[in-house]
């Protein structure tokens, strides 16, 4: 709402001037805008069940929904990034926090990374076995340290620092991803050992990274991306994810976080290539996002999918794998939850 | 044509500082790293195999902070960070924070031919390099008696003098080969007193250290959260590949506008597509040398008019 019109409501009909005034409405110029996703990979029809489809679903929506209340509330586009995550690394479907997929030597080990477009302001972890919420960590990596990334029993020192409870390591494994890691080395054994890992099959066992990107009544952008990694990774193997402009990166103009095969993502500098081509190439968002994932990376051989979103609201959720869990929720009454290519 | 240039990193270094005997020992590591990386190039290899010899030869020199003579931890130990990128698959590969693998790029080079992965960190990056048969060194070999006292220094709150390479001095290589291949490869020891676990742009492909064939190979020094928030490396490709500026303009945008609003500071070194080298900083020096084909040959320390030619 224009302040012109705020005004002129004010002085004509005070009474519904201020209960439209109560509600939180965003300034006109933007939306605001919450979009996340829960991993790409193969998530076919043929392959979901209906129960387990209501499942992932209904865990989409609870993270939607929960990050786009703080932008709701007029909170901060960074709060509702960490919020939506943070309610995908404690459910155990996803492949992040709780029920994060198991290296080769049957372990979590946790990568996050949040970016604040307005500083820019990042921070991030990796090779975490023990903190619950990685995300969190990361965020306080870059509120209360001068560094960007800290890996390893460093980084779980400086979450002990900060009076961040750690958990044990038998808090993340869920009894699917032993499953899945068993069938998984099976397979391995027939493969080179410099093929990348395949990031299918996802559903209906692993699914991705998890990561949401932001737009708040401020304008403000941000990022945020979690994730386990892939099955049977070598140890001490870190994606896309916690690389600030590989899996995530937030600036005043774009927001991005990605999901998919980690290595191309790190070579191809995807989220912030995506960025330079808007800002550079003067590409809108849809064609930017388009021709990293269904040219550049799709070239190199890489899989996955992305979100990205710029400061007018515009969105884009496009991946080149067969299936990406998504969803969208915006303040122009918008709210979209898929899975398949169908934007179903 | 083919080029190499390597730095050895970038900081305050007063001029009034250095003594003599020091300058010489400088200049005289650089140039080995130089002649050993050119070497390559002029009997034909490649750009990667440059990289590699000029960087390993900066981390066996303790003067400088990578490998042997890194800078320590809050802790007292060296942690050590490497990548190295091919500009013509756009293969890379990078390791960080390991503590007992001698050269640390010949290791991002292993994970970039030998493994699935990009980046591999600390014991996991060790487990593969004994996979791959690389013997491991204690980490005292990293220790030395220079780095341990500037260790103390900090942690006593001193403002040290005479401590060259400063703490932010990263060391790196880019070449051109006559193939016309790029490749970029960086490696160090971080910053002084650092946090353990503390992971800087050297092995962030897009941040500190990145190559593209057709397009440039660049590798960064200096303070490494700012050039990882920046995406400075693949940022200044970004300028030459999307908006034509020349590799100069945009390593000038980057470093002095950029990097400068944000409050870090640095340098870049950089090889065009045509062979064309840059150099360029924002801190008072940097430790830097060039040779190309065509006759150029350069080691330089500071701003200005201190650049010696080399007489092979």
């Amino acid at each position: 709402m224009s302040r012109r019109v705020t005004r002129l409501l004010t002085s004509l009909v005070p009474g519904v001037a201020a209960a439209l005034l109560a509600a939180p409405l965003p300034a006109a110029e933007h939306p605001i805008v919450l979009v996340i996703h829960g991993g790409a990979g193969v998530i076919e029809r043929s392959r979901m069940t209906a129960e387990r489809e209501a499942s992932y679903r209904a865990g989409l929506a609870a993270a939607l929904d929960a990050g786009y209340a703080v932008l709701e509330r007029g909170g901060a586009a960074l709060d509702a990034v960490g919020a939506a995550v943070r309610t995908m690394e404690d459910d155990p479907q996803f492949n992040a926090g709780r029920g994060a997929v198991l290296n080769h030597d049957g372990l979590c080990e946790l990568d996050a990374a949040i970016m604040d477009g307005s500083g820019p302001r990042a921070g991030a972890v990796a090779e975490l076995h023990h903190v619950k919420n990685p995300v969190e960590l990361a965020r306080l990596v870059m509120d209360k340290s001068p560094h960007v990334l800290l890996v390893g029993p460093g980084a779980e020192e400086f979450a002990l620092e900060q009076g961040v409870t750690l958990v044990p390591e038998s808090y993340f494994i869920t009894p699917q991803r032993v499953r899945e890691l068993e069938e998984e080395k099976r397979a391995a054994a027939s493969r080179a050992p410099t093929a990348p890992l395949p990031i299918r099959p996802q559903a209906p066992r692993g699914m991705g990274t998890v990561g949401a990107v932001a737009l708040d009544v401020q304008g403000h952008l941000a990022a945020a991306t979690s994730t386990g990694g892939i099955t049977n990774k070598l140890y001490g193997r870190v994606g896309d994810t916690p690389i600030i402009g590989a899996g995530t990166y937030a600036s005043e103009s774009c927001a991005v976080s990605g999901t998919g095969q980690g290595e191309f993502y790190i070579r191809q500098v995807v989220a912030y290539d995506i960025c330079a081509m808007m800002q550079y190439q003067h590409l809108s968002l849809a064609k930017a996002v388009e021709t990293m994932m269904h040219d550049k990376l799709q070239r190199s051989g890489g899989e996955g999918g992305v979100i990205a979103l710029d400061r007018d609201g515009n969105y884009a959720m496009d991946f080149n794998s067969a299936g990406m869990h998504r969803g969208v929720r915006d303040s122009r009454g918008h709210r979209e939850i898929a899975m398949y290519r169908d934007a179903n | 044509m083919y080029a190499i240039a390597i730095h050895g990193g970038a900081g305050a270094v007063p001029r009034a500082t250095l003594s003599p005997e020091r300058e010489q020992r400088y200049r005289a590591g650089l140039e080995a790293a130089l002649e050993g990386g050119y070497a390559v190039l002029e009997r034909g290899g490649s750009s990667l195999d440059a990289v590699t010899a000029a960087v390993c030869i900066l981390e066996d020199d303790p003067s400088f902070n990578a490998g042997r003579g890194a800078a320590l931890t809050r802790e007292g130990a060296a942690e050590l960070d490497a990548a190295i990128m091919d500009g013509c698959r756009q293969r890379a590969g990078a390791v960080a924070s390991v503590r007992h693998v001698k050269n640390p790029v010949e290791l991002a080079r292993r994970v970039m031919e030998k493994s699935r992965h990009v980046l591999l960190v600390g014991g996991g990056a060790e487990e593969f390099a004994l996979e791959e048969g690389f013997a491991l060194v204690p980490n005292l070999y990293f220790r030395t008696p220079e780095r341990q006292s500037q260790l103390e220094h900090e942690q006593r709150g001193e403002r040290v003098s005479d401590l060259v390479p400063p703490a932010h001095g990263t060391v790196g290589a880019v070449a051109r080969d006559r193939d016309g291949n790029l490749a970029a490869a960086t490696s160090t020891g971080g910053m002084t007193n650092k946090r353990p676990g503390r992971v800087g742009d050297s092995p962030i492909i897009g941040a500190g250290t990145y190559a593209k064939n057709g397009v440039c190979a660049v590798s960064a020094t200096g303070h490494g959260e700012y050039f990882i928030r920046a995406v400075a490396a693949h940022h200044v490709c970004a300028a030459v590949e999307y908006r034509g500026l020349s590799l100069e303009l945009a390593m000038r945008e980057l470093l002095h506008d950029i990097l400068r609003g944000l409050g870090g500071d640095g340098g870049l070194i950089g090889v065009d597509r045509d062979g064309r080298i840059v150099m360029d900083f924002s801190t008072e020096g940097m430790y830097r040398g060039a040779r190309d084909s065509t006759g150029r040959s350069e080691i330089a320390i500071y701003q200005s008019q201190d650049s010696t030619k080399i007489t092979p």
